[in-house]
């Protein structure tokens, strides 16, 4: 304690001499309280973080934005045709039926039958093609008559008929409808997979 | 159908010309007005002219079609076709989860009634749970057996030639007795045209002046499908009316309505019966756009 009271009281009239001359700061414990704002370590930090981190942000902001767009540039996926996937129940083996071999004369049978019946539906397709080819010819005539009779008239059968589509109307059925018949109502789940891209 | 047909209306007047001969009065009528880049106003006062100019009455007629209800029956060639097909689908096909659940039913059957009964005890509790795909076909027998459909052919209605309901395999014509002149002939329903009205709508007159009928129909267009004309015979031929033009329309029969009363004058025919009833001339014209396919 007495030994550095001595130093101090040393010390003291040299800085009190050379602080008369001097407005520098010696000692960090004896800087006056204006010179605080002015030293060099509390001027350069504050600013230094003002400018840094905005930058640092707004870089790093960038980058995910690039991210993100190289992202969504890549294609969708395709949605898979179920139809044209087999499933793999198919391709059991066990489930192969054994085939019995076919004797000589039934495969010469179904051979002629085959061409029998491509016969009978050429001529079908023909017998189709020329009904349809004479009603053509009939509706022809008729609108050349037509014409002859009058232009107006004429004019009027030529225009589309809006009204006529949709036109809808039910094919042949196995048996005919039963009147006064109460359909029981049919219950179904639906399992169909819906995707979206 | 109209779309193929405009090209017509195109075509320069000397082909016209050369390609239709009629009567001197009737061609200097038609040529001077007609023209496709007329405006409406002076087409329509010259309609009236050329229709007063023209011998040809005009009517209109209905070709009401019912289309066939039930599939028809297979000829023999259809027939044995249809079982060579099964035949040889079921011999390419593999098993369905169906047939195999049978088999197995069968396997574990056969090793029950073969094997010893001690490992039968842990089956038979398993068993009481499990179904028999057998079983299962049975029931679906059984419900089947419980659902009558209603007849395919009924004799009796066929023979009545007045009902809709008859030959539901083939599709039937309307035929309507109707007085022509002098006579009362059997023919597709017709009416007059008037004035002011196309021909379609002409024909939509005619089905719903039929008596006791109401037909709900669907005409498919507004041309139409054949044409019809017979001169009047040269008693009765005067200068305005040398003879007649049926046009004829298609229409499909939506709704037959009530059925109809036994004496009324119309009948459902079938294309192969209408030779009995149409004179031969009539029968070869409207035989084209009647399809029977």
């Amino acid at each position: 304690m007495c030994t550095y009271m001595s130093l101090s009281r040393q010390t003291v009239p040299l800085s009190l001499l050379s602080g008369e001359h001097h407005h520098a700061v010696q000692s960090p414990w004896f800087a006056p309280v204006v010179t605080l704002k002015t030293s060099a370590p509390l001027r350069a930090e504050p600013k230094k973080k003002k400018k840094v981190d905005p930058r640092r942000e707004q870089l790093l902001r960038d980058r995910l934005k690039k991210k993100l767009r190289r992202l969504e540039k890549v294609p969708p996926e395709y949605i898979p045709i179920e139809d044209f996937i087999t499933p793999a129940k198919c391709k059991d083996e066990t489930r192969e039926r054994s085939t019995p071999s076919l004797s000589f004369e039934e495969k010469e049978g179904r051979a002629l039958l085959l061409k029998e019946w491509s016969h009978y539906k050429r001529e079908q397709h023909m017998a189709e093609v020329k009904a349809i080819e004479l009603a053509l010819e009939a509706q022809r005539e008729a609108l050349e008559e037509l014409k002859l009779e009058s232009e107006e008239l004429y004019e009027a059968a030529l225009k589309p008929d809006p009204l006529l589509f949709p036109f809808s109307h039910e094919g042949p059925v196995n048996t005919p409808p039963k009147t006064q018949y109460d359909a029981p109502d049919g219950k179904y789940n639906d399992i169909t997979r819906v995707y979206t891209q | 159908m109209a779309a193929p047909f405009r090209r017509m209306a195109s075509r320069p007047l000397l082909q016209l010309l050369s390609c239709f001969s009629r009567t001197a009065t009737r061609n200097t009528g038609f040529r001077q007005f007609s023209s496709t880049s007329l405006c409406r106003a002076t087409l329509q006062t010259d309609c009236v002219t050329e229709r007063a100019s023209s011998p040809w009455t005009l009517m209109a007629a209905v070709c009401l079609q019912r289309l066939p209800v039930i599939s028809a029956d297979d000829t023999p060639i259809e027939q044995q076709f249809r079982q060579l097909m099964q035949q040889m689908e079921l011999e390419k096909s593999l098993f369905s989860d169906h047939e195999i659940g049978l088999l197995e039913d069968a396997e574990r059957l056969r090793r029950k009634q073969s094997n010893s009964y001690e490992s039968d005890e842990e089956e038979d509790s398993r068993n009481q749970d499990i179904v028999l795909t057998q079983d299962l076909e049975d029931s679906w027998e059984q419900k089947l057996k419980s659902f009558e459909p209603a007849p395919r052919v009924r004799a009796d209605v066929d023979k009545d030639l007045t009902s809709v309901e008859r030959c539901l395999a083939d599709s039937l014509v309307l035929l309507a007795e109707q007085q022509v002149g002098s006579e009362k002939l059997w023919l597709l329903p017709h009416i007059q045209w008037q004035e002011g009205e196309t021909l379609r709508q002409t024909a939509e007159r005619a089905l719903a002046s039929l008596p006791a009928a109401g037909f709900k129909a669907t005409f498919l267009s507004n041309a139409p499908c054949g044409v019809y004309k017979y001169k009047l015979p040269k008693a009765v031929r005067t200068e305005s009316s040398v003879g007649t033009k049926v046009f004829f329309f298609r229409a499909i029969l939506s709704d037959s309505g009530p059925p109809a009363a036994p004496n009324s004058s119309f009948v459902w025919l079938k294309k192969s019966e209408l030779q009995q009833y149409l004179k031969p001339a009539y029968m070869t014209k409207v035989d084209r756009f009647i399809l029977d396919l």
